[in-house]
């Protein structure tokens, strides 16, 4: 089978918040961070889904934390990127800029608008 | 507010949902997640009820997700795996349509009765939704309560109508916190004048604004305040049906002015549709403050709103504190030793009395979608001998089992969503008729339509179906046993052994479900059949009812007694009149309920006075129902305001009053207060059913209307006639605008249509479960003479032979019969065990029948007896008629 080579948007923005929270971020924290730079609402079990496939990927590994007592003794579950993981997103990153490079969209839409 | 949301829960239904779906590795992590969050940070910020909207809508955005990550990680981390998922998909679908070309006529079959099980199922839904699980319109309705009071110690159980009394109404607003919005309100009739035109509008009082309990705005306007409520400020707000039936859905109407009991009232508000308590129609203040009633006056009943942040566990603690409370500080009021109040949702308590028949009926709709599920899943067992040659060529070219188990599970799923829809064209069809129905059964909250639940109940039920009916012979088709299917082409009588005892197996399962319908059917007959034959103690033929309420603001206690006198000398002398008289209450409307004292009277119970009817009559009264006199005098036109009063009692009354008897000549005081006057018994009448046909004859306390017509200004006229009843309405109608144009008649029937009002539910019960047993028995003989239609057709060699060797046909037919019964036998076993367990949940249907009534189950037996045996000899006698020669050369 073909190995992927490109991430998924969801797949990016998960990794990315990942990257963020610096080795701190469990689910909720990521799914929080989402939430708070995308301005859309996200649902835990996307990110869990994400964050599973990230991880069969080799991308994302995953620590155990403390339980509490709010949790139901569940542990929380902490999230890292990878060596491999940094390498892909790094590469979505330059496939797209390759892709941006020498578009420039708003004035294309305003000469449509002219033309209109 | 900490210790408030400390105890918040996140939602269960919901919890457990994600506890399902969440089947990817980290899912502990993920549940301890959304539990953190929610009590940590969510409730805290938004409060319960926005918190717990948020965990749903969390879990309903991370099923989806979910779904896909578990599907994909058994699958390996493919990704053009779901576009070959598609790709199959519409690959079967193609295949089924083509199935379907090939056999037009089976799959027809199979949707006319699969759309009928799946639009008699929606159509029941549509009831239970509409009537019994969202009959209202109020947002959170599971925090909109109303409180009822029990006694136990006086056998009175809960009841949430005209139960409350003004000071336990501010008992419970002052005193509990965890309710909030608590208002209170009594009801009764209002004359309503409104341009030329006058009317009655049955009309709420009261204490407080009902918008703020309900939680909605008002459709137009405004709602009433407390100041207004208790100040009597002449506003008004009607409901959305009378503002569109009486007022021509006038947008303007708020501001205007209605005429309320002959005073001005403007009108500042209109309800939403749906949202008429109790089928109130106009909405006025009360106009006193509750004080100024005694704290016995129990006609009130109340709604209140949950307030945030509390559990309906702790309104009921509080209440219960309340209750207690009360007892101590009122020791000299003996009721109230060990009486309850208990909250209920609004919901919860309005469809108390329909719930079981709802439920019911729809497990026993349900069953006949099982029996046509069985049926379905028989008849494509049957068709099987073509399909396993398919199947077993796409085997041999390398089709993997579970694929082709695939393929045919979407054809059966296929097959029950094209009956779902024609289901629910039926259904739409059907549930305006039931809607038309229910229309007239008066104070029923809620209303029957086909809306989203509905819809989405429709496709869950079609999709069940379809794999329900699909996997038996999905799994059994997708066999390929290459070799024996494409060598033989069936022609061996033992190839089809298996089909075969699997439809057996099916038999019996559908004769299981049709005889527990069966039974069920016939008990609820049985019962309606009963309380139809019930002598109700009077003669209910031929009689009209119709009431008056004469306004207090025109009418005191002496105009009251002469309006109604002279209406009854007028209407006497209409030819075809019989008898006139006039009661508060007749049978079986029966609302009017008090504590009756007796001079010496001994302590009764825990020192508490017994119960009995009031009903205040004129002298006519008993005449006209004909209600026979069975000792000492009717009232009569001697007895008037002013000389001793006296009292006419029923059988029941003399029995729970005078056990001793001497009831003639004693005293009986009606209510509890001292200063009531005392009523002399001159006269014991018959039992009737006043209490509804399925209850006992109530003790019954008449007092003279004429003596103490003070007491009610709203009654109702009997008239019995020789003719038809209704024939006498216009010249009724006449005397009454000549005593007083403004009186309208309202709540216009016979006494007969009155009482058949009453058993209305059941009878509804009683006739739509024996339809649905009627189908179920149709379904079952189709199945069995199916199966052995089918064995006859695989075993026509074999009976060949058997009949080449001496065989008679005779003997023949009895074997067939005798092999088609036993799974017959089987499934009646288990359904009469299925029958007697089940009957237990009717026992609330029932009248004078218990669930294991010997005659009915005799009955079914037998008539399922006949239907089985008749399904199988048609086939049967097909067998035995075989030419052996054709028999033996059918190859």
């Amino acid at each position: 089978m073909t190995k992927r080579k490109f991430l998924g948007e969801f797949e990016q923005v998960t990794l990315l918040a990942v990257v963020h929270l610096n080795g701190e971020g469990y689910g909720m924290a990521i799914r929080r961070s989402i939430e708070a730079r995308t301005n859309r609402e996200v649902s835990i079990g996307a990110v869990y889904a994400t964050l599973e496939r990230l991880e069969t990927k080799g991308y994302v590994s995953s620590r155990a934390g403390e339980s509490i007592p709010e949790r139901g003794g569940r542990a929380r579950r902490y999230f890292e990127i990878s060596p491999n993981g940094r390498e892909a997103l790094i590469r979505s990153r330059d496939m797209l800029d390759s892709m941006w490079d020498g578009v420039d969209l708003e004035a294309a839409s305003d000469a449509g608008q002219e033309v209109a | 507010m900490i210790d408030r949301v400390q105890g918040v829960r996140p939602p269960r239904a919901s919890r457990v949902i994600l506890r399902i779906f969440a089947r990817v590795r980290h899912s502990e992590a993920l549940l301890g997640d959304l539990d953190e969050e929610f009590t940590q940070h969510i409730v805290p910020a938004r409060g319960p009820r926005r918190a717990r909207m948020w965990y749903r809508r969390q879990v309903a955005g991370s099923i989806p997700p979910l779904l896909r990550a578990a599907v994909d990680s058994r699958r390996g981390p493919t990704e053009d795996r779901r576009d070959n998922l598609m790709q199959s998909f519409f690959q079967d679908v193609r295949y089924s349509l083509r199935g379907v070309k090939r056999n037009p006529g089976l799959a027809a079959v199979i949707i006319v009765t699969l759309a009928l099980g799946i639009g008699a199922n929606t159509i029941l839904y549509s009831v239970v939704d509409g009537l019994v699980l969202n009959p209202f319109p109020f947002p959170d309705e599971e925090r909109l309560i109303t409180v009822g009071t029990e006694y136990p110690k006086l056998g009175a159980p809960l009841n949430f109508v005209e139960h409350m009394s003004p000071a336990e109404f501010e008992d419970i607003r002052d005193g509990v916190a965890s309710l909030e919005h608590v208002v209170a309100w009594d009801m009764g009739n209002r004359q309503v004048a409104w341009g030329e035109l006058t009317d009655n509008f049955f009309t709420g009082f009261w204490w407080g604004n009902a918008f703020d309990a309900l939680g909605m705005a008002p459709f137009l306007g405004r709602g009433m305040t407390l100041e207004e409520t208790i100040a009597g400020d002449p506003v008004a707000v009607v409901s959305h049906r009378v503002w569109q039936a009486r007022f021509g859905a006038d947008p303007d109407l708020v501001g205007k002015t209605l005429g309320v009991n002959g005073n001005p009232y403007t009108i500042i508000g209109v309800m939403r549709p749906g949202s008429e308590l109790y089928g109130l129609d106009l909405w006025i203040p009360m106009g006193v403050s509750p004080e100024v009633f005694p704290r016995q006056r129990r006609q009130f009943q109340i709604l209140a709103r949950i307030g945030d942040g509390y559990s309906h566990e702790q309104v009921n603690a509080e209440l219960e504190v309340l209750a207690r409370r009360t007892e101590l500080a009122y020791a000299d009021m003996p009721e109230y030793e060990g009486w309850r109040l208990r909250a209920e949702t609004w919901t919860e308590a309005n469809v108390r009395a329909i719930k079981p028949a709802a439920y019911v009926l729809l497990g026993a709709v349900l069953f006949v979608l099982l029996i046509v599920c069985s049926n379905v899943a028989s008849l494509l067992l049957a068709r099987s001998t073509q399909r396993r040659r398919e199947m077993a060529v796409r085997t041999a070219v390398g089709a993997a089992r579970g694929r082709l188990v695939r393929q045919l599970l979407t054809e059966s799923v296929s097959l029950a969503l094209v009956s779902g829809l024609v289901g629910i064209l039926l259904a739409y069809v059907g549930t305006s008729a039931v809607a038309d129905i229910l229309a007239g059964v008066p104070f029923l909250p809620g209303s029957v339509e086909l809306n989203v639940r509905v819809l989405v109940f429709a496709v869950i039920a079609s999709v069940t179906a379809g794999v329900l009916f699909g996997i038996l012979p999905a799994v059994r088709d997708s066999r390929g046993e290459i070799h024996g299917t494409l060598k033989s082409e069936g022609l061996s009588s033992t190839g089809s052994g298996g089909r075969l005892r699997l439809q057996r197996a099916l038999v019996s399962v559908e004769v299981a479900l049709a005889l527990i319908l069966l039974v069920g059917g016939g008990l609820l007959i049985n019962s309606f059949s009963r309380l139809t034959r019930v002598d109700p103690g009077f003669d209910p033929e031929s009689v009209m009812s119709m009431r008056i309420t004469l306004p207090w603001e025109d009418y005191d206690g002496p105009a009251i007694a002469a309006f109604f006198q002279t209406l009854e000398e007028q209407v006497e002398a209409i030819p075809g009149v019989e008898a006139v008289g006039r009661g508060a209450q007749f049978p079986p409307i029966a609302f009017a309920f008090r504590r009756v004292a007796t001079e010496n009277q001994q302590v009764v119970g825990e020192g508490q006075l017994p119960t009995a009817m009031t009903t205040l009559a004129s002298p006519g009264y008993f005449d006209a129902l004909g209600i026979p006199l069975k000792q000492g005098r009717n009232f009569s036109d001697t007895d008037v305001e002013g000389s001793p009063l006296v009292a006419v009692i029923n059988e029941s009354a003399v029995d729970l009053l005078f056990p001793d008897g001497n009831a003639i000549g004693s005293r009986v005081r009606v209510g509890e207060d001292a200063d009531e006057p005392w009523f002399e018994v001159v006269g014991i009448v018959g039992n009737t059913l006043n209490n509804g046909l399925d209850q006992v004859a109530f003790p019954e306390v008449f007092a003279n209307h004429r003596q103490v017509s003070g007491w009610s200004n709203q009654m109702f006229v009997l008239v019995r006639t020789s003719v038809e009843p209704y024939s006498i309405l216009p010249a009724v109608r006449s005397v009454v605008q000549s005593i007083d144009p403004d009186q309208p008649l309202y709540r216009i029937q016979t006494v007969s249509e009155a009482l058949a009002g009453s058993v209305a539910p059941r009878r509804v019960a009683a006739g739509a479960l024996s339809i649905f047993a009627a189908f179920a028995l149709i379904l079952a003989a189709v199945g069995i003479f199916a199966v052995v239609s089918f064995a006859v057709g695989a075993r026509t060699r074999e009976i060949g032979l058997r009949v080449a060797l001496g065989a008679g046909t005779g003997q023949v037919r009895a074997m067939m019969i005798r092999q088609a019964l036993v799974p017959v036998a089987i499934g009646a076993l288990v359904g009469l065990g299925g029958a007697l367990a089940l009957s237990r949940l009717m026992a609330g249907l029932l009248f004078e029948v218990r669930g294991t009534d010997p005659l009915t189950i005799a009955l079914v037996a037998a008539l399922f007896g006949f239907v089985a045996l008749v399904a199988s000899y048609l086939p049967a006698r097909r067998a035995s008629r075989l030419d052996p020669v054709e028999a033996l050369r059918l190859d």
